[in-house]
């Protein structure tokens, strides 16, 4: 019975579809919250301490609440609010951006930080714009040494927009329920499932790590 | 829009039993995972290389896989080799230990080969074996550098539990997901979920920042 592959000689297609979807989701929500982890993590960095406390509170809530809660309010809740509904990939990406954002925010915020201030002193006294010296001197050094940290959350990423199917995001995770709700072959559709789920992470993982090595230096300061 | 919150109150009571259910798992998955966390980095440290690289993959395959996935297999494929039936309990304890010693191994290695040389060879200097130096001297040294580390899992893992309602495991929520299912209230139940979630996890977050400052590694 293991090795009857009948099942999936039609549904191929269907899970590649899904694995495009997973990608397609964790990507999106991975921009997302680099956007907002890029805001909030400057902004709480540079932006006084008024700014620092009410952000602090949107990344230690979502610390707090868990992805599946954002998820189903974002989904089910949040589209009463607004009087329009959002499509399961919209709302999907919209709750995993939100959550990933906080830890990207934290991730940013600690390489910010972790540049001497005296840099910054040194832009200043060059007669650059504080904006001009985060932009040009502050953060190309922080990208590199954040790179490690970066890593995981991109891995967190996909793994993350697996629980997007209890939204039915059609992503893998979700397509692998239904298909082996129709073949009954539960245990041979989830291992691959997770297989696949591996070769994606762990690449990426190890390429980080990898590249990291190579350029390591350049953060050094 | 009229939103109705007498909902929630009614069912105050199903919500704080979810909710007791989701700090019991949260406490007994890390209750089994430090045991297996350390096994595990044991095991990754073993002079053997097969029992390393066994240890390694069990590691990495639970960590660049999602929990979620690792409940559902555990669901679906432990029945196929064993033919005692599992509660769901059972079964979503299995996953998240798996997961989260997984996760453990890693901070507890991290903290056992923070511990200069130095300390090894004065030890055995001093005529103890490999495993009372480990015993006596590395690892009190370095359960002090591994707590904030072990206190982030705790608060990611107090969230992780959630992903068990998928297998109908009647934590918090799973019981706001039914109670939204029967009473249509969506907005004020899946909200109250939410909230109940930051009551719970915000004081914890805090804390783990206070113990990360408190602990903080100076050499």
């Amino acid at each position: 019975m293991l090795t009857d592959f009948s099942w999936l000689v039609d549904r191929w297609p269907f899970l590649l579809r899904a694995l495009w979807t997973t990608l397609y989701v964790s990507t999106l929500s991975l921009l997302l919250g680099f956007v907002i982890g890029i805001l909030v993590g400057s902004l709480r960095s540079y932006g006084g301490r008024v700014l620092d406390l009410v952000l602090g509170f949107y990344v230690d809530s979502v610390r707090a609440i868990p992805p599946l809660a954002l998820l189903v309010w974002t989904f089910f809740a949040f589209p009463i609010l607004i009087g329009h509904s959002l499509g399961s990939i919209t709302a999907g990406v919209l709750a995993l951006g939100v959550h990933l954002g906080a830890y990207m925010a934290e991730t940013i915020r600690a390489g910010l930080t972790s540049v001497r201030p005296g840099q910054m002193r040194a832009a200043l006294a060059l007669g650059m714009t504080k904006f001009a010296a985060v932009r040009t001197i502050i953060l190309p050094q922080a990208l590199i040494r954040m790179l490690p940290p970066l890593g995981s959350l991109f891995v967190i990423a996909v793994k993350d927009s697996a629980i997007a199917s209890a939204i039915a995001v059609p992503e893998l995770m979700r397509q692998s329920q239904v298909v082996a709700g129709q073949t009954y072959r539960g245990p041979i559709i989830f291992t691959t499932a997770m297989v696949v789920y591996f070769l994606i992470n762990y690449p990426i993982a190890r390429g980080i790590d990898r590249l990291y090595r190579r350029v390591a230096h350049l953060g050094a300061s | 829009m009229r939103f109705d919150w007498s909902v929630i109150w009614d069912n105050l009571g199903r919500l704080a039993e979810g909710a007791e259910l989701t700090v019991f798992l949260a406490m007994v998955t890390m209750a089994l995972a430090i045991p297996g966390g350390l096994l595990l980095a044991f095991l990754r440290l073993s002079r053997f290389r097969l029992v390393r690289g066994a240890a390694t993959a069990f590691v990495e395959f639970f960590r660049a896989t999602p929990l979620i996935l690792q409940i559902y297999w555990v669901y679906y494929v432990l029945p196929v080799f064993s033919d005692i039936l599992f509660p769901p309990i059972a079964t979503a304890l299995i996953g998240l230990v798996c997961n989260i010693s997984s996760f453990n191994s890693e901070t507890f290695r991290a903290g056992i080969l923070s511990i200069r040389q130095g300390q090894w060879n004065a030890g055995l200097a001093l005529g103890m074996s490999r495993g009372q130096v480990m015993l006596r001297i590395v690892l009190p040294q370095a359960a002090m550098r591994v707590l904030p580390s072990l206190a982030s899992t705790w608060v990611s893992l107090f969230k992780d539990t959630s992903l068990v309602s998928v297998i109908a495991v009647a934590d918090l929520s799973y019981v706001a997901l039914q109670l939204r299912a029967q009473t249509y209230r969506i907005l004020e139940v899946l909200t109250a979920m939410a909230v109940i979630y930051w009551l719970m996890g915000y004081p914890q977050a805090k804390l783990v920042d206070w113990l990360h400052r408190r602990y903080k590694v100076v050499e």
